[in-house]
């Protein structure tokens, strides 16, 4: 082929990519959702002088043009790919992946965050706690504990984290559990831990607390795959996890209260693992104010949880040695709003929370 | 609206270059214009006036300076068309700037009218003034204001360049010729710059990010910074030159070159002879010469030299350390002119370490928020403040970017060219590059797309937990 049959072939092909990548973006259907990012696409703007002229319609538009481009979810995963294969890049979007399992850089530790953190925490035993209160302290490793450092991730030094935390929140006795723990106890693709491998963390809770658990439990496997939050991310092919959840009879005659929306919710919500977020399956999902009840345990047996969304899953293998468990997150409600909502007579506390959170306090109220 | 977003690649230029090849000869100017103002007006369109205005007026001092050429009335006409596009750049550009120097000088707090700058005032006041002066100095001024307009507000090279001239381009306005073999190489060209900006620019711009971010700054942390600065810089800008020249191309148009692998000068003076060729040689056109240039005597030339490189400071932004980064040049090049650049003939290897060891610091001085800042950067590199050697963050760094260093450092050479041309010299070597190359393109295409495309990724908060 000369020179001209080919300076046309190359105008053709790149010709036919920019038209056809413009007829699919007017002419397919818009997703109004992303799955695998879990979060809502930009719609199209409305059309209007007011709108051109302030430049929003164009930035909306933007916007829209790129959520809503053709087959977003197999570009984010050829740019994954690309990132990963050819430039060698170590993350993206700062998860990476390591053996099968997702991570995110959680780096480097933050003092005044876990601070503040400490700050707050003060603030509700001051506020709320008397000296009959007894109040303890845990902290969760998130994932890099477990995966960094081999993969050649920067890393955090845990363990002078939970040092850092225990010396700041000294008011607070604080309960290992990290050294429990290992990559396998966590999702490969969430953040969160397997609810069926913390038996053990749950014991170690209950124990420093002098609670007595049932080890009671049942198996039970969800069928459908689980796609935690890294997968969507991360936009890398790789297999999903399995959702399980340990039940029992102990757990089976508990009530639970969703203070938040004032309703009754089942301690494993069947049908929030089918939605959005499967991991909404413990105790439906991020609410600020949840309280389970076990009417086989002693009514002296009170325990209140200040958490995050790990605690979601643990709270039920603890509930065999409390009568009632509140569960409360500070990141949805105020600690000022406590006081006509929590009854903290006579009740232990526990502020269990992850890294995660404790590294980036500004989440909490 | 910029090259590198969907907005432009899968909406503006389809249809762009459909009304333009859509549209008989005579209407192409037109379709041409209508687009650059679209374009322009997508991300300004208060300030298409502006440039309209700027258009109308110097279109009509251009047909008195032709006619009054001969006369003092002509040269008037020329100062005054320059004068109005300087007072609009001046306000636009500087005014904020002159208000904080008047008040870190006096004392005298004066309120700040904060005003925006329009997307590429810079680059088309520059080439209104090119058009002034070059139809004063003989040059057949433009009868058709929708030629002009078109000249002027030519949306490939508006918002970042290059500067155009209208002597470079003037015959092309009224006759120029399509063909495949310019529309392929400007596709070529397109793609290319495309993939500097979205592979490698935006990618070492994650490294500067990373660096600005971090708490846990070392020397190996800001060797990483000015690397990937001085590379993005190249990169982002050339890539941009690219793809005006490739967009020209497939329009029919032959801009000059930007941009010619800077980064292998053996003097600085060679690399500006590389670098933004286009408003180096604006400057030498329009300021240095008409100064005297190098006729004059050593005094003077060397006021003219600090002149240029302070207006060429200056041009790139308004702050001080826009201005010391010029001077920093100036000083640099009256060095080599008047005693450094025979003596490091002799040593080409050691005169190109030489060029990138200032390059460095000097991309550290453009980039940083004020002087100060710079100094404490540019202290970085030597360990200044007690910075470790290595951090953590740093070492992860390397390894994360390792390999887009590698391949932001290979395509700064001509090598990878060269090379490429041997292949394709050779008979099967060709043949395969020949079936391979709209592959090739296409995959690129297919890949920056889905950068741009995971470039709205912007998860939930809370999912983080």
């Amino acid at each position: 082929m000369g020179v001209h049959g080919k300076s046309r072939r190359v105008c053709m092909l790149l010709g036919a990519l920019l038209f056809g990548g413009l007829l699919l973006c007017v002419l397919l259907p818009k997703d109004e959702y992303s799955d695998s990012e879990r979060r809502a696409l930009a719609s199209m703007p409305q059309l209007s002088a007011k709108a051109v002229a302030s430049g929003r319609f164009m930035e909306d538009f933007e916007a829209y043009a790129t959520d809503a481009f053709p087959f977003r979810d197999s570009f984010r995963a050829l740019k994954a790919l690309t990132a990963d294969g050819i430039f060698l890049r170590a993350d993206n979007h700062g998860i990476y992946e390591t053996d099968g399992f997702l991570s995110k850089l959680e780096y480097p530790m933050n003092p005044a965050s876990l601070q503040r953190a400490a700050d707050r925490f003060h603030m509700i035993c001051d506020t709320y706690l008397t000296e009959e209160n007894r109040v303890f302290l845990s902290v969760i490793p998130d994932k890099n504990c477990f995966l960094a450092k081999e993969s050649g991730h920067p890393c955090m030094d845990y363990a002078q984290f939970e040092r850092e935390m225990a010396r700041r929140a000294d008011f607070a006795q604080y309960i290992r559990i990290s050294d429990l723990l290992e990559r396998d106890d966590y999702y490969r693709t969430d953040t969160h831990w397997r609810q069926e491998r913390i038996t053990d963390v749950a014991g170690r809770l209950a124990e420093a607390m002098g609670a007595v658990l049932s080890s009671d439990y049942e198996l039970r496997t969800l069928e459908q795959d689980f796609y935690g939050v890294y997968h969507g991310q991360a936009a890398l092919p790789l297999a999903p996890d399995s959702l399980c959840y340990l039940t029992g009879e102990a757990i089976g005659r508990c009530t639970a209260y969703d203070w938040q929306n004032e309703r009754k919710i089942p301690v494993y919500d069947l049908a929030r693992a089918q939605g959005k977020d499967p991991y909404e399956l413990f105790l439906s999902g991020p609410l600020s104010l949840v309280t389970v009840e076990n009417p086989d345990a002693p009514a002296d047996r009170r325990l209140v949880i200040f958490r995050d969304s790990f605690a979601s899953s643990l709270a039920p293998l603890l509930v065999s040695g409390y009568a009632k468990i509140t569960l409360v997150d500070i990141r949805y409600i105020h600690p000022g709003s406590l006081g006509r909502l929590v009854d903290f007579e006579g009740c232990d506390v526990l502020f269990l929370y992850s890294t995660l959170v404790l590294n980036h306090s500004e989440t909490v109220k | 609206m910029i090259f590198s977003s969907i907005p432009f690649l899968y909406y503006f230029l389809p249809l762009m270059l459909a009304l333009y090849f859509a549209c008989p000869k005579r209407m192409k100017n037109a379709a041409l214009l209508l687009g650059s103002l679209i374009f322009y007006g997508w991300g300004e369109p208060k300030y298409v006036l502006l440039m309209a205005v700027s258009i109308a007026i110097c279109y009509g001092f251009g047909l008195l300076t032709e006619k009054y050429r001969e006369t003092g009335a002509g040269r008037l006409c020329c100062v005054a068309s320059v004068a109005v596009s300087l007072s609009f750049l001046i306000y636009f550009k500087y005014t904020d700037f002159f208000l904080e120097s008047f008040t870190a000088v006096t004392g005298i707090k004066t309120p700040l009218p904060n005003v925006a700058l329009p997307i590429g005032i810079s680059f088309y006041t520059f080439q209104l003034i090119s058009y002034t002066i070059d139809v004063y100095r003989g040059e057949q001024a433009q009868r058709s204001i929708l030629r002009l307009a078109a000249y002027i507000a030519m949306f490939p090279q508006l918002v970042a360049g290059p500067i155009v001239r209208y002597r470079e381009i003037s015959e092309q306005l009224s006759e120029r010729t399509h063909s495949w073999e310019l529309a392929a190489l400007g596709v070529r060209r397109f793609v290319a710059g495309l993939a500097k900006k979205i592979l490698l620019a935006n990618q070492l711009g994650e490294l500067v990010a990373a660096f600005q971010a971090s708490g846990e700054k070392s020397v190996l942390f800001y060797w990483l910074y000015a690397a990937a600065l001085m590379l993005q810089t190249y990169f982002d800008f050339s890539g941009y030159s690219d793809m005006a020249i490739g967009l020209g191309q497939i329009f029919g148009f032959r801009f000059s070159e930007n941009f010619n692998y800077p980064y292998i000068a053996a003097s600085i003076t060679e690399f500006w002879r590389r670098w933004h060729i286009s408003l180096g040689t604006w400057f030498r056109d329009y300021v240095y010469i008409p100064l005297g240039g190098n006729r004059v005597g050593r005094g003077r030339q060397l006021v003219n030299i600090f002149v240029v490189w302070f207006l060429t400071g200056f041009w790139h932004g308004a702050a001080w350390n826009f201005i010391a980064w010029g001077l920093c040049f100036a000083l640099l090049l009256v060095v080599e002119k008047w005693w450094l650049l025979e003596r490091i003939k002799r040593f080409r290897f050691l005169a190109h370490i030489y060029v990138l060891l200032l390059l460095l610091p000097s991309f550290v001085l453009f980039h940083a928020q004020s002087i100060q800042a710079a100094a404490a950067d540019i202290g970085g590199l030597f360990g200044a403040g007690g910075v470790p050697l290595v951090s953590a963050e740093a070492c992860y760094c390397l390894r994360s970017f390792f390999v887009v260093l590698l391949i932001g450092v290979a395509a700064a050479t001509p090598f990878p060219c060269r090379i490429a041309e041997r292949i394709g010299k050779t008979r099967v070597g060709g043949r395969l590059m020949d079936a391979a190359e709209p592959v090739v393109l296409a995959a690129l295409l297919l890949v920056m797309t889905a950068y741009l495309v995971d470039g709205s990724f912007n998860p939930f908060l809370y999912f983080r937990f």
